[in-house]
């Protein structure tokens, strides 16, 4: 038996070995190909006894027996299920590209498929491997091997030397062109000096600490240069703004003894005059002669029982009802307003709130003679200054916020006509005036204002002015609104016509500053203000706000 | 309402710091020279004093003025969290008698300064403007041609970027993102905030005249 294995065994090592090609073994085991032909066998086997079996019923015409029949059926189907299974892992194995043949690929996939290169590739082929294998390709395959192999370590070789001189010239290049490596700082003592210049400089910018200049140094001497000439008249170089004080003093000696209102329209008068002074006209001097003309009936108003009752009755708004609260309102703002308009320290204390109170019952009186009158002065002056009916119907329309500013600026205009429109806005006159156009055009207001104005579109701007006032003078925030209300009349100072814009413009100017307050505020004050409605709760909610 | 942050440069680095912006920014510099007038209204008189800024255009051939008011800054803790100064300003145009009429309407000059320096304005997520100017004072009352230096060796600048109170988390971004841009030379802070000088700016400074040496500005 051996001797005959043996015998056989030598037999086949005769041949000279084939070169079987195989799997990799462990992608032979992972595959488990013999589980899977085993089982392919025996689905093959158990199909095969079915077709068996209906071979023979069908020659012999008998009944089948359904129930053995479906039992078989059901064995294959076991059968099928296991080799499933087993394919499965097979198939992971491999990707199949395109999984079926149809149309689109039947003529493609026999191109896909061999192995034989196109003939333009093939011809670049040959051409590198010429080039590799120069010499060589009459060698083993084994010393061309070796030889490819030598060629690669010693290009290898010569990148590395390469590299290396480049890492070093790199390091030689950045090291003597930046000396050495370590941050700079800044000396200790620089910078002590740096950040007192930095203090220095940044308080003088952002608050002008060491930018003021005592007073006796703020004379003008020298020359002004070329955009301050026209704008600050020479010609009065006495009566420099800054001593504003001192040039009303000058203009009113007579006027100082009344309760105050006069003499604060007197020398508003007369610093309107000087304002005008560039225009050359001699208002200045008919301004205080009017003024002197009718200072009778001002000084009713100044030592009525209400004025004098206002004077000292400055309440907050939290104690009062709305209505008074608007006519306190009115009567704080006007003080402010004229506090900060009038450059008049002397008379601060004492004239104030009389100017406020007394002045303005008088603003109703303003006849068309006065208007005439108005008109007279209007035309020497300076167009910055309001016109005549234009200050009338800011009068009207501006009555609470601005009343003061009215006040100053009609001052400014003419003499005892604005006083007595002034006066018209004491507080009962206020609130009723106030009322009456915010509600209806009020037939108070009208026969005023029609002789007045050119139009009936007054009514519109006058309850935009109001409330624009309304909404322009929480306290705190007043100085923002004052300057809005200065910066947005000194735009209204403008001819008639263009008076409605500007009072819009105001009231956007007063919403825009309404106070230092959050942008959500801001925005909710820019809602449009056309609707009077709506500044009543803006109004009072901010005075809430900047009282708290 | 705007967006400003201050900063603080060497004079001996402005041109450095000039040439960078350039690069930065892809316009050209625009002069400044403006006369700033700081009114304020007498504090006594009213609750709050108000102040506000006239500034005249030197530059021009024919000066303009404009009428700048600043109001309050941001508050809150999201104020606090955010680098740059986010402040209400209001800012127009008006004719010269500006001056006049807030004399006599009751402001009084506080203080005056002048600004000689250039300008750069462009677009950059927001529509940014970085001054780089010497604050210099005047020993007389308006002598703005003897004007001398507050702080000679120091300039300052200035990035500004008008915002809404919508868009203010953007245009804050922004100048930001700008501001990184010039740290080799300089630190930017809110106003009120001094920052000093970085440590690297004279050898960005140098690296950067090096370089620019040879373009025409």
């Amino acid at each position: 038996m051996a001797a005959m294995e043996g015998v056989t065994m030598a037999g086949a090592q005769d041949q000279p070995p084939k070169v079987v090609e195989r799997l990799n073994p462990a992608v032979q085991q992972q595959l488990n190909l013999d589980s899977v032909k085993t089982r392919a066998i025996s689905l093959f086997k158990a199909i095969s006894r079915i077709l068996e079996e209906f071979d023979v019923i069908a020659r012999t015409n008998a009944v089948p027996k359904w129930q053995y029949v479906l039992g078989q059926f059901s064995m294959v189907n076991l059968e099928l299920y296991n080799i499933v299974e087993d394919i499965k892992n097979v198939s992971k194995a491999f990707v199949v590209h395109p999984k079926n043949v149809n149309a689109e690929n039947a003529t493609i996939l026999p191109v896909m498929l061999s192995s034989k290169l196109l003939p333009e590739i093939e011809v670049e082929d040959n051409v590198k491997r010429e080039q590799l294998l120069h010499g060589m390709q009459i060698l083993p395959v084994a010393a061309q091997i070796e030889k490819l192999k030598t060629r690669i370590d010693m290009i290898g070789a010569a990148c590395e030397s390469a590299e290396k001189i480049i890492a070093d010239a790199r390091k030689a290049y950045f090291g003597t062109r930046q000396g050495p490596t370590l941050l700079p700082t800044v000396d200790k003592v620089q910078a002590a000096k740096i950040q007192e210049q930095e203090n220095l400089l940044r308080s003088a910018v952002n608050h002008g600490e060491g930018l003021r200049m005592p007073g006796d140094q703020r004379q003008v001497t020298s020359s002004l240069p070329m955009h301050l000439v026209d704008v600050l008249a020479t010609n009065d170089t006495t009566q420099t703004f800054p001593d504003s004080s001192g040039m009303y003093q000058k203009g009113t000696p007579p006027l100082l003894t009344t309760a105050g209102n006069n003499s604060q329209g007197s020398l508003l008068q007369v610093s309107g005059a000087q304002f005008g002074r560039a225009a050359a006209s001699p208002s200045g001097a008919t301004g205080s002669t009017s003024f002197d003309n009718t200072t009778a009936s001002p000084l009713q108003y100044a030592n009525s029982p209400r004025s004098g009752a206002n004077i000292m009755n400055m309440p907050s708004p939290q104690q009062q009802q709305p209505q008074q609260l608007q006519q306190h309102q009115q009567q704080q703002r006007q003080k402010m307003m004229q506090q900060q308009l009038l450059n008049q320290q002397q008379l601060r204390g004492s004239s104030m709130p009389s100017l406020g109170q007394s002045q303005l019952p008088q603003l109703h009186d303003m006849t068309s003679q006065a208007q005439q009158k108005f008109q007279s002065q209007m035309q020497g002056q300076h167009h910055v200054q309001f016109s005549q009916p234009l200050s009338a119907q800011q009068l009207q329309g501006r009555q609470l916020a601005s009343s003061a500013m009215h006040m100053g600026q009609n001052q400014l205009n003419q003499g005892n006509q604005l006083n007595r429109q002034l006066n018209q806005f004491s507080s009962p006159a206020n609130s009723a005036i106030f009322n009456a156009a915010q509600t209806t055009p009020a037939s108070q207001m009208i026969p005023n204002m029609s002789a007045m104005m050119p139009s009936q579109s007054i009514l519109p701007r006058m309850q935009f002015g109001i409330s624009g006032g309304n909404r322009t003078l929480p306290a705190p925030s007043l100085s923002d609104q004052m300057y809005n209300m200065g910066a947005a009349n000194a735009g209204g100072m403008m001819p008639i016509q263009q008076q409605q814009q500007q009072q819009q413009q105001q009231q956007q100017g007063a919403f825009g500053n309404m106070s230092q307050n959050t942008p959500q505020n801001i925005q909710s004050n820019m809602l449009p203000m056309q609707n009077t409605s709506q500044n009543h709760p803006n109004f009072q909610q901010q005075r809430q706000q900047n009282q708290q | 309402m705007e967006c400003v942050v201050q900063g603080i440069i060497e004079t001996k680095h402005v041109e450095a710091l000039e040439i960078l912006l350039q690069g930065l920014c892809g316009v050209h510099r625009e002069s400044l020279r403006v006369h700033e007038l700081c009114l304020k209204s007498v504090p006594n008189l009213g609750l709050v004093s108000s102040e506000i800024r006239l500034l005249c255009d030197l530059e021009q051939p024919e000066p303009t003025w404009t009428v700048r008011h600043v109001g309050g800054a941001l508050r809150g803790a999201g104020a606090d969290q955010i680098s740059v100064l986010v402040r209400n300003m209001m800012e127009s145009k008006v004719s010269k008698n500006a001056l006049r009429l807030f004399y006599a309407l009751g402001y009084k000059l506080d203080h005056e300064l002048l600004r000689v320096g250039f300008t750069f304005q462009f677009h950059r997520g927001a529509q940014i403007t970085v001054t780089v100017s010497s604050v210099n004072k005047m020993l007389k009352l308006h002598s703005t041609d003897e004007a001398v230096p507050v702080t000679p060796g120091i300039q300052l600048v200035e990035v500004t970027a008008p915002a809404s109170s919508e868009n203010y988390t953007e245009v804050v971004a922004a100048m930001s993102s700008f501001c990184e841009y010039l740290a080799p030379l300089l630190h930017l802070s809110k106003p009120g905030v001094s920052t000093g000088v970085v440590p690297t700016a004279a050898a960005a400074a140098a690296s950067l005249m090096s370089d620019g040496g040879g373009t025409a500005l």
